[in-house]
């Protein structure tokens, strides 16, 4: 579906054999042909199944819960509520492999008395199949006493607004502040303000949750479940008051994840009911109970001011976000710290006010997706950008020129940036790439735009995060990598292999990866905050490297050479200048093993640690490190009906170094048509806090046939802190095609609809007041 | 609510009959019509029974009767059966030349699944509003041909079948046999259009009109919108003005204005009034322009 053209630095290695090729990837086949396995393809003798009961209102005291019909009903082994459970809370922040305490946000497992959202637990039914507990379900009369909630963020900060939970109802919030802004405004020629909205929108992952839990012969709770975060063992022995080293969690592939998947999903409710039945529990959602049971994207409300010169200098920048928490914190501390930090874009800005407040309400919680807040300031400094370059009648790429970002210049935290700044060729590249338009008549306007983006890799610099990883090599010449990585879909297990097949100099069907197992695999942090490769693949790297190292040394004695003359490629050892001297890498590993030459290495990587950015200033290090990308469009939209005709789409960006370039257009398509989904179609719509849109028929996901053919460009800098110099993509893929999309919508009607998604209704509603 | 979904798998408790005739099917109803369901292509009655806006006990089969299948001309009529699939009816022989709005409507079907299963007489017992051949079949004259067990039966104009949301006029123990339209004439022209919110959508708002040009005149004119009132309806007002006048800007126009004032949307979670109500106009503009073209010096027959 995609075309993509590679755009190397010139001083990258030339020399790798296996990283830098679109290599048919290990889990590849499996899913083409069906065969692998997910979390939801696990059973086992005498399992249960369960449901979830979920509050059927937003906001109110839970006066009653009567389940012993539910309870008697036959075929029903266990029915929990909050008054069966540990008053535990479910802790909502900060997962994975980090250094850093959670802030002791939580939600309680169940509601014991107070119902915050629509679709809040109430209680979990195991039974004999699941049918009997959907029957179930209906026998559980919830009673309950209608509370006033608060739904709107910007009415939650109102002194009258009901506190939705804690002392406020503001629960996180990071302002930055760089120069002088108000000396900034004054020397503007031209200001330009603006609110920019945008959309509660779901994952929408293939896959909805899963797990299967049971307790072992060691009186271990297993679970096998679909995730991003393994780690999650911690919260859940927490939550059912067990130690760490009690809980295990198998990760499985993951059928999509997006953020989705990082928070707890099934695991806890799986455990529970585990200890209360000592039987195997299977608790699968329906795509309607993913869709009320696991957190959004935080809406935003973004009102940008951005000062610039008549000659296109831009002088200042206020920003200030307002994001919808929802009822419950879950990330929003950290989701608001990227949005802050974010707000001017790749752009350098000197004189700068950042605010980000997320809010609660009694709406759906939202959290982690894709982007992270990052996302949503792209939708509004991208747009911005566009107005004030049309406010000074400048070319929009040509003002963008003028204002990127470059090698050595400071970030609004104030940090100079370790790896190149593209952005300039990026943007360069994807708005050629559009070519000549296509022509048009009548109704329909054809419109163009373009956006470019940061997003950090890596996670936040303050939080501490590690990865450990381990590799060995077998007497057959085989290579061994262990990784509690979960592979959310985007390769991120067979790009390991890659790793080590190159550095150890075998193929990549000489790797076999094990991973994803909180009890056996090394742990290596979550994969999200686009740092999985980073991450991850540096501590494979290292291992690898550090077995690389014996056995070359082992080599140079036996051809009596330095160790640095050895090289490995294709599952030979030989001298590099002279490689008719060569041994079977085989023939290596064995001489090693039996003179007890140490044949593997568990080795830890370290992001770099940072404490907390400034609580006034907002200033210091935010993430290892960033990317940088542009995505631009070619679009049309019928003037009579308003609909809007995705033609052209192209994303480009420097990835650093491609360990897997066909993996790496996997990212780029996936984001040109999940953005394309937030900008035109998709929106979780709450009434009153209930759920407008339950189900995929409501809720609209672009399909192959609302797509154009995506066009990669693949820019490698060779510049990244990841391994080989890569940097990430999982994130930065998405992050500008909303922004792009609204750019062009605007260049082909002349109006702009500041508010996501951009649907027919509102262009045409935009087109009459234009009138 | 949540909970009745419709991506649930249910548990299938239901008497499932698979009779191979038509007489069959009848006798089948005779005996108990309460609680039993006709079970076509399935793609509107399963999202039902999943949603638990209906709980049958039975369910008759009728995928297998050959009097409900297939298409025939009698007497220059085209004459299809209930159980013909959306796609199978698409690519009938002479559909697409004679009676292009249908076909275009089977095309506008959201994705191939559903048209391979979907069957036309259950895109109209379903009588949705958004049901997208019924505008087409009430361009072209249509009537629905019905059976019961009494051995009666009756045709019904496509324009009397519809009561309201999910209504018609069939009765319990009524199954619809075929689907009967009229010969086009000489200088026919037609077209469907279709306005979803993604490709694979049902209509927000459809329309198809039929037109006979004879001498740079409209001179017969039959116009229908779907998912603009409670059931699809024929834009009468719109046809009385266009009859024997010439299709350019202005007629459009007017004939756009017209609809828009016969329309009667609602706002649902899928669109608005006001944009329904715009473009039902729009839509017949555009399905006016493209059937004034087709007609064009009346070479279709
Ligand atoms: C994903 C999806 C997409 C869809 N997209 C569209 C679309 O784009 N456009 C559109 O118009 N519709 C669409 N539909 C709705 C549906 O597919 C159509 O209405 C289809 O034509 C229904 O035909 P069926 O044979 O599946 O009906 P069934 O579900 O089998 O039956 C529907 C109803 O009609 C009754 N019935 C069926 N045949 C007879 C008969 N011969 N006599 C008496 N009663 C009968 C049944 O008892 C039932 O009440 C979609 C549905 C789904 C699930």
């Amino acid at each position: 579906m995609s075309t993509t053209v590679k755009i190397p630095a010139t001083h990258l290695e030339t020399g790798s054999r296996q990283v830098g090729r679109p290599l048919e990837r290990i889990d590849a086949k499996g899913k083409a042909v069906g065969s692998t396995r997910y979390a939801g393809d696990y059973v086992m003798p005498d399992m249960l199944h369960a449901k979830v009961l979920r509050s059927t209102v937003a906001s109110a005291n839970l006066r009653r819960l009567d389940v012993t019909k539910a309870r008697a009903l036959p075929g029903v082994v266990c029915v929990l509520t909050g008054a069966d459970v540990p008053k535990h809370m479910v802790s909502t922040d900060i997962p994975g492999q980090t250094g850093s305490w959670g802030q002791n946000t939580g939600q309680p497992i169940l509601v014991h008395d107070r119902v915050r959202y629509f679709g809040e637990p109430l209680a979990l039914i195991a039974s004999e199949s699941r049918d009997i507990a959907e029957r179930a379900m209906t026998l559980i009369e919830p009673e309950y006493e209608p509370l006033p909630g608060v739904f709107d963020p910007i009415e939650a900060l109102k002194p009258e607004a009901p506190l939705v939970q804690g002392v406020g109802n503001v629960v996180a919030s990071q302002m930055v502040r760089k120069g002088d802004v108000k000396h900034g405004f004054e020397t503007a020629d031209v200001i330009v303000e603006r609110v920019y909205r945008t959309q509660f929108i779901e994952h929408a992952f293939l896959e909805p949750e899963v797990g299967l839990s049971w307790i072992d012969e060691n009186d271990v709770i297993n679970i096998h479940v679909s995730t991003q975060v393994i780690e999650h063992f911690r919260v859940v022995a927490d939550a059912v008051g067990l130690p760490y080293n009690r809980v295990r969690i198998r990760g499985a592939l993951v059928g999509g994840g997006f953020g989705g998947k990082e928070d707890v999903t099934v695991e806890i409710y799986l455990a529970l009911l585990a200890l209360a039945t000592r039987r195997p529990v299977r608790l699968e959602y329906t795509r309607e109970d993913s869709f009320v049971g696991h957190g959004k994207r935080h809406p935003f409300v973004m009102t940008y001011r951005t000062g610039v010169k008549n000659d296109g200098t831009i002088t200042a920048l206020e920003a200030k976000f307002i994001a919808d928490a929802g009822a419950y914190v879950f990330l929003s501390p950290s989701v608001m710290v990227y949005a802050a930090t974010a707000a001017p874009g790749p752009y350098k800005i000197d004189n700068l006010i950042a605010d980000a407040k997320a809010v609660a309400t009694n709406n759906m919680y939202t959290s982690a997706f894709r982007g992270f807040g990052a996302a949503q300031a792209c939708v509004a400094y991208e747009q911005q950008m566009d107005e004030v370059a049309k406010a000074i009648g400048m070319d929009p790429v040509k003002f963008r020129r003028k204002n990127y970002m470059r090698a050595g210049d400071r970030t609004a935290t104030g940090v100079v940036v370790p790896s190149a700044i593209w952005t300039e060729q990026c943007v360069d590249q994807a708005w050629t790439a559009l070519g000549e338009p296509v022509e048009v008549s009548g109704p329909i306007k054809i419109g163009r735009g373009v956006a470019a983006c940061l997003q950090g890799y890596g996670r936040l610099t303050s939080l501490h995060d590690t990865s450990e990883g381990w590799v060995g090599v077998e007497r057959d010449g085989t290579v061994t990598v262990r990784s509690g990585v979960t592979d959310i879909g985007a390769g991120q297990v067979s790009a390991l292999a890659q790793i080590a097949a190159e550095v150890l100099g075998v193929t990549l069907q000489d790797v076999a990866v094990y991973n994803s197992d909180s009890a056996v695999t090394p742990l290596a942090g979550t994969t999200t905050a686009t740092r999985a490769l980073y991450m991850t693949g540096n501590a494979i790297r290292q291992a690898a490297e550090a077995v690389r190292r014996r056995l070359a040394q082992r080599a140079a004695k036996a051809f009596n050479v330095p160790p640095d003359d050895i090289d490995m490629a294709f599952s030979k050892v030989f001298v590099a200048d002279d490689p008719a001297q060569s041994m079977a890498f085989r023939d290596l590993v064995r001489i090693c093993a039996a003179e007890g030459i140490h044949c593997s290495e568990l080795a830890m990587f370290c992001a770099p640690f940072t404490e907390k950015l400034n609580p006034e200033t907002g200033q210091g290090q935010v993430h290892p490190d960033f990317s940088y990308g542009a995505h631009a469009i070619e679009l049309t939209v019928d003037t009579e009906t308003g609909e809007i005709t995705v033609i052209k789409s192209v994303g480009a960006h420097d990835v650093g170094r491609a360990i897997n370039p066909a993996a790496v257009e996997g990212q780029i398509e996936g984001g040109a048509v999940q953005g394309q989904g937030y900008a035109l179609s998709e929106e979780m719509i709450y009434k009153e806090g209930r759920l407008m849109t339950p189900s995929l028929s409501e809720y609209l996901i672009p399909t192959a046939m609302d797509v154009p053919q995506v066009k990669c460009i693949i820019l490698e800098s060779g510049s990244g802190l990841g391994p080989f110099g890569a940097k990430g993509i999982g994130e930065a893929a998405l992050t500008p095609v909303a922004a792009a999309i609204a750019n062009a919508v605007a260049d082909a009607i002349g109006v702009r609809i500041a508010e996501l998604p951009i649907t027919p209704e509102k262009v045409v509603n935009a087109l009459r007041e234009k009138e | 609510m949540y909970q009745t979904t419709n991506t649930r798998i249910i548990v299938p408790e239901f008497d499932v009959r698979q009779p191979t005739s038509l007489e069959a099917v009848l006798r089948e109803l005779e005996h108990n019509a309460k609680g039993t369901r006709l079970l076509a292509g399935g793609t509107d009655l399963l999202v039902q029974i999943k949603l638990e806006r209906t709980q049958p006990a039975r369910l008759i089969d009728i995928t297998r009767v050959p009097e409900l299948m297939g298409m025939a001309v009698k007497d220059g009529m085209l004459i299809v059966g209930a159980a013909t699939s959306i796609r199978t009816l698409a690519n009938g022989v002479g559909v697409r030349e004679r009676y292009t709005a249908l076909a275009e409507s089977c095309d506008a079907f959201s994705t191939v699944p559903v048209m391979i299963m979907g069957t036309i007489g259950g895109n109209l017992c379903n009588a949705s509003p958004a049901a997208d051949t019924a505008p087409a079949l009430f361009a072209f004259d249509g009537a629905v041909e019905l059976a019961s067990c009494e051995g009666s039966r009756r045709t019904v104009p496509l324009d009397e079948f519809f009561v309201g949301p999910g209504r018609t006029v069939m009765r319990e123990d009524e199954v619809m046999v075929a689907v009967r339209l009229p010969k086009t004439a000489a200088g026919t022209g037609s077209a469907f259009v279709k306005i979803g919110r993604v490709a694979a959508d049902i209509s927000k708002v459809s329309a198809a009109v039929k037109l006979v040009r004879k001498d740079d005149r409209v001179s017969e004119c039959r116009i229908a919108v779907g998912a603009v009132a409670a059931t699809p309806m024929r834009a009468y007002t719109a046809e009385q003005y266009l009859a024997g006048r010439r299709i350019d800007a202005k007629t459009l126009a007017d004939a756009a204005r017209a609809v828009e004032e016969d329309v009667k949307p609602i706002t649902d979670v899928r669109s608005t009034k006001e944009y329904r109500t715009h473009v039902a106009g729009v839509a017949v503009k555009d399905a006016l322009g493209a059937a004034w073209q087709r007609a064009r010096g009346g070479e279709r027959q």
